[in-house]
């Protein structure tokens, strides 16, 4: 057996242990040193993929990585090491340091990475849960908030049906093809159809399209911000990766997907953009654009294309890193006394924080997809991919949702920049780990943005 | 001499870099004014240098720059964006010597305009369809905060009117950007942004027909086009000065350069087949917008409306497909970007002494600003195309041209032209004579007023000297332009 295979796992696995027994024997106030313990492990797991020999099998099939799935742990675990970095101080200044924290979001990063690495639906299915699990509990961590524990609950509703739809989908699957394998189609067979689009329902539900979006604004604006943002890059890069596989090995094989996949897509495009103009707060409006997002993506999975889907792919993970940064900026000014996240909080911002202002434009610049920001890059390659296929009408409609996605961050950028500061409120203070993370976020969206080639040859070559 | 084109772009940014380190006042203004001289004198040299008698484009550097998409740094000038560039650093400087007493954030000031100066040079010089776009948007963010922070009353719809429309132009050019490259892709089995691969394409007749129409929305809401015109007069009235400037002169000649670079080379016979409808829109813009611009009280809104009507005479110039109409729409839009600049900067000069721009506060100011009232009524004289100024040869050009191939066009676009003169005639009346109407009270003030200082009469003697220059001594100038129109219309 090829042990190198499940290195990144196990050493994951081995730091939630660590912190979970740190954390019985040490007090409140080196809550600093679980993150740095989570931190170390995540460092050394990235490390670890480098010695992974791909294509690997093991446990008899039920485990296998390829190479796309390894770069896929790979920004996986950047993304969950700087989340990590950005999070410690937020939970210690609103005092609500659970130890549970650290090794929780590891859990969920644990069970993602399992999800990615197989081939299997039961296997995926395990992993997803453990992640999902992680997440409600994570979701409701503010304990005696009440909007904390209203959006875990209609987290964990909503979820758990998700769940179940996956679980039926999976075995409607299994009756209709004998096998629980990717890449075992039954043409033209109607459970196996029904089987696909209780796939799909589960997964848009993850990835929060319309129409099952509904737990995300509550969701998003419930948890603590530092769980928002992961909520909103972890899970989400990795269900891309899946589903990119998932439609090659599965979704193809009932022919109606692209266009399931295209109502969806352009239904939350629109809705998320137009719901976002009706926000008062800065961080149910990212919740809804990131609505809007998942309708962008999902319109890169109509068809099965290598350019499509190398340019999604390259696109979620910029995206991930700008919405990092964003909810970052969100956290860090989320220590202030009486902050809200009401965009008259945010009204001259740049009087009292020119720094965190800025760096907040540059990742809504980067979100509205202008050059030389990365987003753009992806933009563009999902415009290739769509021409490609001759899908105007796609093409169209991305564009002209996108020019409305640019109103609401624009708006955002007003307030924070084009009107004098009026509220006066307590102070927040960059902390060591914000300070990296959003210098780390900024530069890679910009350095992405000229130089594309970085992470897209990644991509490209594996795919 | 290759390098000298590269080190216009990237001077002005890495100017703006050090702002970002040394953040002193008087070394922002002096070095910028330092470092955009230098870049006027590069453009100096190159123009100097440009041979037009040899075909292709000259002064070209090519870098790899991402290879998996055949993306590289490619740049290099023809006739026209010589010009062009030459005019942007002329204005630029201009700009910056008239900046010298800005007081509202003086060093992020100078930055955003020295980072709009790159991005201009560069939207003139790439021949890479990606970096193309990167300096096409990378104009969007400086100007943007430049209306936003420094503008007027309703700065902040103004600015951000701007920024969607164009954004929303933009998208559309990003479509058929993908649209052209995928079509490559298809022909050729590379993918590749390089303008020259492009060329060397025989897109078909459909595709050309869409593509024009993605390519050609970007580019008429830039330049203005009716009916794509109404961001224009907001950006205006709610800009400084210097943005207006900017605006005026440079900004809106990239969406005509966009139409002679890109759309008539590219999508030949799709700009055939659309010409009645440029054709309309532009003599619609032209007739209209002169007409609307005699209808305002507030200056600035008024040269806004006279630029669109300019324009509109340079989309039916450049749609003629006929040598001299296009060397005249070329002409016209340096000539153009001159004389809108020296207005901007008179309605400027008067807002800064009286903080108004509106025709019914103001009257009778020639006895007061004798010198301002000379170069103000020689902008004017500039921009509706007098003979010895540069506009009248361009505008003589394009009509001449014009009128070959569609002399009812042309006939309406010509009566168009004199209501130019009648809005200016207008406006200056109204500015700067009458004196016996206006009240003691307003007298009173006007005796207080001082005359235009050296920072003011530098920007308007360097751009009346070129408009007379242009216009007395045309040769050497067409000959340039006329080496894209070589280029674009074979032959």
């Amino acid at each position: 057996m090829n042990w190198n295979a499940i290195l990144p796992e196990l050493i994951v696995s081995l730091g939630i242990l660590l912190t979970f027994l740190l954390e019985l024997f040490l007090k409140k106030e080196y809550v600093k040193a679980f993150y740095l313990v989570g931190f170390a492990t995540l460092f050394s797991a990235f490390i670890s993929t480098f010695f992974v020999r791909v294509p690997a099998e093991m446990f008899f099939g039920g485990f296998s990585v390829d190479s796309l799935m390894l770069v896929g742990k790979m920004l996986l675990i950047g993304i969950t090491g700087f989340l990590l970095l950005s999070a410690y101080d937020f939970f210690y200044k609103k005092n609500s340091v659970y130890g549970e924290h650290p090794y929780l979001f590891l859990i969920a990063l644990l069970g993602l990475m399992v999800m990615l690495s197989s081939n299997n639906l039961a296997i995926i299915f395990v992993g997803l849960e453990l992640a999902s699990i992680s997440m409600y509990i994570l979701v409701g961590l503010f304990r005696g908030n009440y909007l904390s524990k209203e959006g875990a609950f209609k987290y964990l509703v909503m979820g758990t049906t998700g769940t179940s739809m996956f679980v039926l989908g999976s075995a409607l699957v299994y009756a209709s093809t004998g096998s629980l394998k990717l890449g075992t189609f039954a043409g033209g067979n109607s459970l196996f159809a029904l089987g696909v689009f209780l796939i799909i329902s589960a997964f848009a539900l993850k990835v929060s399209s319309v129409p099952f979006h509904f737990w995300t604004p509550d969701a998003y604006e419930g948890a603590p911000t530092p769980t928002t943002s992961f909520l909103a890059t972890v899970p989400k890069v990795a269900m891309y990766f899946l589903l990119v596989k998932l439609t090659a090995g599965l979704f193809s094989g009932f022919e109606n997907w692209g266009v399931i996949l295209s109502i969806m897509a352009v239904a939350s495009m629109f809705y998320g953009n137009l719901m976002a103009y009706a926000q008062k707060s800065v961080k149910r409006l990212l919740a809804y654009s990131s609505i809007a997002h998942a309708g962008y993506f999902l319109i890169a999975l109509t068809y099965t294309d290598k350019l499509l889907m190398g340019s999604l792919l390259f696109y979620v993970f910029v995206y991930a890193l700008a919405t990092l940064g964003a909810f970052t900026v969100l956290s860090v000014l989320e220590k202030k006394e009486g902050w809200t996240h009401h965009f008259l909080d945010f009204q001259g911002l740049r009087q009292e924080h020119p720094v965190l202002a800025t760096a907040m434009a540059v990742f809504l610049f980067a979100l509205i997809g202008l050059p030389p920001m990365a987003i753009f890059v992806g933009k563009l390659g999902i415009f290739m991919g769509l021409m490609k296929h001759s899908a105007w009408i796609l093409g169209v409609l991305f564009a002209l949702a996108s020019v409305i996605s640019a109103g609401y961050y624009l708006k955002v950028i007003v307030y924070m920049f084009l009107y004098k500061r009026e509220r006066q409120m307590g102070e927040a203070r960059l902390s060591g780990g914000e300070f990296a993370t959003l210098i780390t976020s900024a530069l890679g969206v910009v350095v992405l943005g000229l130089f594309p080639h970085i992470v897209l040859n990644l991509i490209m070559r594996s795919l | 001499m290759e390098n000298l084109l590269s080190l216009a772009i990237f001077l002005p940014l890495l100017n703006a870099a050090t702002l970002a380190f040394i953040r002193d006042e008087r070394f922002a203004k002096l070095s910028a004014i330092a470092s955009s001289v230098v870049v006027f004198i590069i453009s100096l040299i190159l123009y100097l240098n440009f041979d037009f008698s040899k075909e292709g484009f000259q002064f070209e550097t090519q870098i790899p720059w991402i290879k998996p998409l055949g993306i590289s740094y490619h740049v290099g000038l023809d006739g026209m964006a010589v010009s062009l560039i030459l005019m942007t650093a002329l204005l630029f400087m201009a700009v910056f010597v008239w900046s010298i007493r800005v007081e509202d954030r003086p060093v992020l000031y100078t930055a955003l305009f020295l980072m709009l100066e790159a991005a201009c040079i560069g939207v003139f010089s790439a021949l890479d369809l990606f970096l193309f776009y990167i300096f096409w948007e990378g104009m969007l963010i400086p100007m943007y905060f430049i209306i936003g922070f420094w503008g007027h009353e309703r700065k902040v719809y103004a600015a951000n009117k701007f920024f969607l429309y164009t954004f929303f132009g933009s998208l559309f050019l990003l479509l058929g950007l993908a649209s052209i490259v995928v079509y490559g892709l298809f022909q050729t089995g590379t993918i590749s942004f390089d303008y020259f691969y492009h060329l060397g394409l025989d897109y078909p007749l459909a595709l050309q027909m869409v593509v024009f129409l993605l390519f050609g929305l970007a580019f008429a809401i830039k330049v203005p086009m009716w009916p794509f015109h109404t961001w224009l007069p907001d950006a205006h009235v709610e800009a400084p000065t210097a943005g207006s400037v900017i605006l005026a002169g440079v900004l809106l000649k990239m969406g005509t350069f966009g139409f002679v670079r890109y759309s008539l080379p590219m999508f030949p016979e799709a700009s055939k087949y659309y010409i009645p409808l440029i054709f309309t829109l532009s003599v619609i813009a032209i007739i209209y917008a002169a007409m609307m611009a005699i209808a305002q009280n507030h200056m600035k809104r008024l040269i806004a409306y006279s630029s669109i009507s300019h324009m509109g005479i340079v989309t039916l110039g450049t749609f003629a497909f006929d040598g001299n109409a296009l060397n005249g729409a070329i002409y016209m839009m340096v000539a153009h970007g001159l004389s809108s600049a020296a207005l901007f900067f008179a309605a400027g000069f008067i807002y800064d002494r009286i903080h108004s721009y509106n025709m019914n506060d103001l009257g009778g100011l020639a006895k007061y600003v004798p010198t301002f009232t000379i170069l103000f009524f020689v902008s004017g004289l500039a921009g509706i195309g007098l003979p010895g100024l540069a506009s009248f040869v361009a505008e003589f050009l394009i009509l001449l041209g014009t009128f070959k191939l569609h002399p009812i066009w042309a006939f309406i676009a010509g009566t168009g032209m004199i209501l130019g003169a009648a809005y200016f005639l207008y406006m200056f009346k109204r500015v700067m004579l009458e004196e016996e109407t206006i009240s003691e009270h307003r007298r009173e003030k006007w005796r207080a007023l001082r005359d235009v200082e050296v920072h003011h009469i530098v920007p308007f003697v360097l751009i009346l000297f070129s408009a007379f220059l242009m216009g007395l001594y045309p040769a050497p100038f067409v000959k340039i332009m006329e080496h894209t129109t070589k280029l674009v219309l074979g032959g």
